[in-house]
């Protein structure tokens, strides 16, 4: 806590101004569709879509294994499965990309069709492909969605794209939920939403009782999750309040049966060397942890015990095992007494990444 | 042996209030009975009066049963099960000519255009007993007595869930038995009728019956296609897995080749195709791969082509031009519905991994890939997918395929008769060629295991390979037929 407070005070002043100005500033921020989702408006010959693929391809196997060695990035193997995707969002009817995708990358089973039609101008598709290769933009935001769980969730820059180490929050929380039935009927947070993930996760679990309320300090991951939320139909039980942390809960404090978040937790001093992808286009609002990554985890962790009724539970997605370890034993000594059951749980990846544990 | 006389012209009948029918048929069978209000006469003679039900379903081809005549057809099956001697009834016409003793006539089958009914009664005879014996049809009457008397058993249902296995095993060969009585029936009905006709002199009878035979005999070639996929698992979808041999990236082209074939197979039959994990070669090809084909009796089809494939070309990748022999092994694993018991998967026995996974990850990594593998550690089974977008939709889809997985061994395992059909990959040997694709120094496909060939392999890499799969399962069936013989 002693490290993060002047951080925590820098972001809650910010937060105050961001809040009272964003009533209006909130609805001017119209979320992006996503490609997926947008009408097959492009007549395009397919010979020409075939071009574009030809380039397309090139350009990714020119990459090789250069991100990789440079900072971890992607290889042209798992570029060229991308370009597939793009390409399946891309088209108004997804099985005819297949034709494209196909090991052999035959398009004899094209030649019979003229023209296709295209969610998107091929210009744009050009332009794009060359944002993902030469400027590293995520996948993610090229399409505008990621696939997390069974969801398909919008995301664009300012929002983070949701990680595949995240979706075990919902399969900890499904468990908590099946041994206490009490906590599938309350009302559960999820702090630093981002894109929704986590919240709508949930909220489908314990979807006919419960209920769910996602706060954001960013204005845009406000709006994300507001349009991901509705576009599954949610509305009714996932609520989204823009602000600091627990700040726009302090209506229910005492009251949550669950609280669950991914905070940023990167320490500081890593962030200028992320690979690509993540440093230069995700936000940093979602990645920088302070000094050494724990900052929001420690305010959380502390948070957590006022926000909580007794016999609530949490789960903390972490940077691994070292802040895992730290927060148990911040929770053991230094707030010994408000949790109960601490648990690490590792990630598929074998890392320690989760903290989970309930209100004594 | 009771005789039963029903007035009837064929093509009206279908007109007859049928529940009247049923009703009538049941309460009379031991009469000769006139149905006022149906034409001209036709008689007809059953052993077992219970088939005269059958008579009359037959007209309602069970293919097309609406869905008041599926009730009756049900409420016949529960009226059947209190008889326990179905299989000894055998059809015949009214002056006693059974499909059997057609056969055995020998009776000169003419070319279709010949308006011979003898001819084609003949040709039909044969394609019911190709069909019965497809079927393994004195296996299954045996199976299906036993299974009734278990039906009939009072206490059945203290175990719902065995119970049910054994009604969805009845109902399953009880249909496949009415099918064949239905055609049984539906040939002498023919034969009798015109016989009739010509007692008559009724020219218009005659050649309506003529026809209908040809068609019958027209429709016979199909049915006996269909009777090559009975197996219970044989209508289920399935994945194909291939790797390749030794010998590296020649094989694994010829790996990929493979796969490719199986896709535009799969695909040409209208079956939905999904690669569920493929790992490339570095230079070409695949190591290996597996894919999920989706639709009616893909199982049934695909099993045929379970083994090693071997390759003779000159190979793209040698500079050196020379010839390479190279080979793939594939397997085919059945998807079990849900009607089927699975072996049981206990959680703590799986350690799933993420795929390729390395450095600090979380926040740190933005990736497309989430691929992950499931390793079941009490067998050391393993399964992987990568084609999904999310690793949660990767995980559910390696699960399916370790379930897959795990049924067939536990299908291996209580098969007496260990069919390589059922053979994981790791089991299948590379010694069990079973066809070889030679593009030099000639051209020709040969499947070693019935000796069917083509000579244009650029088809058959296309994904023309029916006839391959066609040829084995009815020489598969045949055999399977000489080793009872030989044992019985
Ligand atoms: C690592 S991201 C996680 C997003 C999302 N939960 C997920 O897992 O994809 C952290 C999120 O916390 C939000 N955040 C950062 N500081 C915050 C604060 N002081 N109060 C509320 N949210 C904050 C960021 O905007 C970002 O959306």
């Amino acid at each position: 806590m002693k490290l993060g407070l002047s951080r925590a005070c820098f972001y809650s002043s910010c937060s105050a101004s961001i809040f009272s100005s964003s009533i209006p500033s909130l609805t001017t921020i119209k979320p992006k569709i996503p490609l997926f989702l947008r009408p097959p408006t492009y007549s395009v010959a397919s010979s020409d879509l075939q071009k574009w693929h030809g380039w397309a391809k090139s350009l990714a196997s020119s990459v090789g294994s250069s991100f990789v060695e440079s900072d971890d990035g992607p290889d042209s193997t798992l570029l060229c499965r991308e370009l597939n995707w793009l390409l399946e969002d891309s088209l108004e009817n997804r099985s005819s990309s297949s034709c494209f995708s196909f090991a052999a990358c035959n398009y004899d089973s094209l030649d019979g069709i003229e023209n296709v039609m295209l969610r998107i101008s091929l210009d744009d598709l050009y332009q794009l492909w060359k944002q993902r290769i030469e400027e590293r933009r995520p996948f993610q935001y090229i399409v505008g969605c990621e696939h997390w769980r069974d969801l398909v969730l919008s995301v664009q820059e300012g929002v983070l794209i949701p990680r595949p180490e995240t979706e075990l929050i919902v399969d900890l929380v499904s468990d908590a939920v099946s041994n206490n039935e009490e906590l599938g009927q309350g009302l559960w947070a999820d702090v630093g939403t981002g894109s929704g993930a986590i919240a709508i996760g949930i909220s489908k679990i314990s979807r006919s009782y419960g209920r769910v309320i996602a706060t954001d300090l960013s204005p845009v991951a406000v709006s994300v999750a507001m349009f991901n939320v509705q576009r599954y139909g949610l509305q009714h039980v996932t609520e989204v309040r823009q602000g600091y942390w627990f700040e726009p809960l302090k209506d229910v404090e005492g009251q949550l049966v669950g609280i669950v978040s991914n905070p940023p937790y990167i320490p500081s001093d890593n962030i200028s060397g992320l690979q690509a992808e993540v440093g230069r286009h995700e936000p940093r609002l979602a990645l920088d942890g302070g000094a050494s990554g724990i900052d929001y985890l420690l305010h959380l962790c502390s948070g957590a015990a006022a926000m909580l009724k007794p016999g609530g539970f949490f789960a903390f997605e972490t940077n691994g095992e070292k802040q895992c370890k730290f927060l148990v034993d911040y929770m053991q000594n230094d707030i010994a007494g408000s949790f109960c059951n601490l648990n690490i749980v590792s990630d598929f990846a074998g890392i320690q990444r989760f903290v989970t544990g309930f209100r004594q | 042996m009771s005789s039963l006389i029903v007035k009837r012209s064929s093509s009206r009948f279908s007109h007859v209030d049928f529940s009247k029918f049923h009703i009538f048929l049941s309460l009379n069978q031991n009469h000769k009975v006139l149905v006022s209000g149906l034409p001209p006469v036709l008689i007809k003679t059953i052993k077992n009066p219970s088939w005269s039900y059958l008579s009359v379903s037959r007209y309602h081809n069970f293919a097309h049963l609406s869905g008041k005549d599926k009730v009756l057809a049900s409420g016949f099956r529960v009226l059947k099960s209190l008889f326990s001697t179905q299989s000894a009834a055998e059809l015949s016409t009214s002056d006693g000519i059974t499909v059997d003793g057609i056969v055995a006539s020998n009776w000169t089958i003419l070319d279709e255009s010949e308006s011979d009914w003898k001819s084609h009664a003949a040709a039909i005879a044969q394609s019911i007993q190709v069909i019965k014996r497809r079927l393994q049809w004195k296996k299954l009457m045996v199976r299906l007595d036993l299974l009734s008397v278990q039906l009939n058993k009072p206490d059945l249902w203290d175990d719902p869930v065995h119970a049910g296995k054994i009604s969805r095993e009845h109902g399953s060969l009880m249909a496949k038995m009415k099918k064949v009585r239905a055609l049984e029936q539906e040939l002498l009905e023919h034969i009798d009728m015109i016989k009739l006709a010509r007692e008559e002199d009724d020219n218009e009878l005659e050649s309506e019956m003529l026809k209908a035979l040809l068609q019958m005999r027209r429709n016979s070639n199909e049915k006996e296609q269909e009777a090559l996929l009975s197996g219970e698992q044989d209508s289920c979808p399935c994945y194909i897995e291939v790797q390749a041999g030794a010998g590296g990236t020649e094989s694994m082209d010829w790996a990929k080749m493979v796969m490719q074939m199986y896709k535009s197979w799969a695909q040409r039959h209208g079956y939905g195709v999904t690669v569920v994990d493929e790992m490339p070669g570095e230079i070409a090809g695949i190591k290996r791969a597996t894919i999920k084909v989706d639709g009616e009796y893909a199982f049934g089809y695909a099993k045929a082509e379970a083994g090693v494939h071997r390759l003779v070309r000159i190979s793209p990748f040698d500079s050196g031009k020379r010839r390479h022999t190279s080979f793939a092994a594939v397997a085919v694993i059945p998807i079990l519905g849900d009607g089927f018991t699975h072996v049981p998967i206990n959680e703590s026995d799986l350690r799933i991994e993420r795929f390729r996974a390395g450095g600090a990850g979380g926040q740190h990594v933005n990736t497309t890939e989430s691929a992950v593998r499931i390793v079941h550690i009490p067998t050391g089974i393993t399964a992987t997918c990568q084609n999904e977008r999310s690793q949660h939709m990767n995980k559910d889809s390696a699960m399916a395929v370790l379930q897959s997985r795990l049924d067939q061994r536990e299908m291996a395992r209580q098969a007496q008769v260990n069919a390589h059909h059922t053979q994981s990959l790791t089991d299948i040997g590379w010694g069990n060629q079973i066809r070889s694709y030679v593009l030099h120094p000639y051209r020709m496909v040969k499947d070693l295991r019935t000796n069917y060939e083509v000579t244009n392999p650029d088809s058959v890499l296309e994904g023309e390979i029916d006839g391959f799969i066609l040829s084995y399962l009815s020489a598969l069936l045949d055999k399977d037929e000489d080793c009872r013989n030989l044992s019985a």
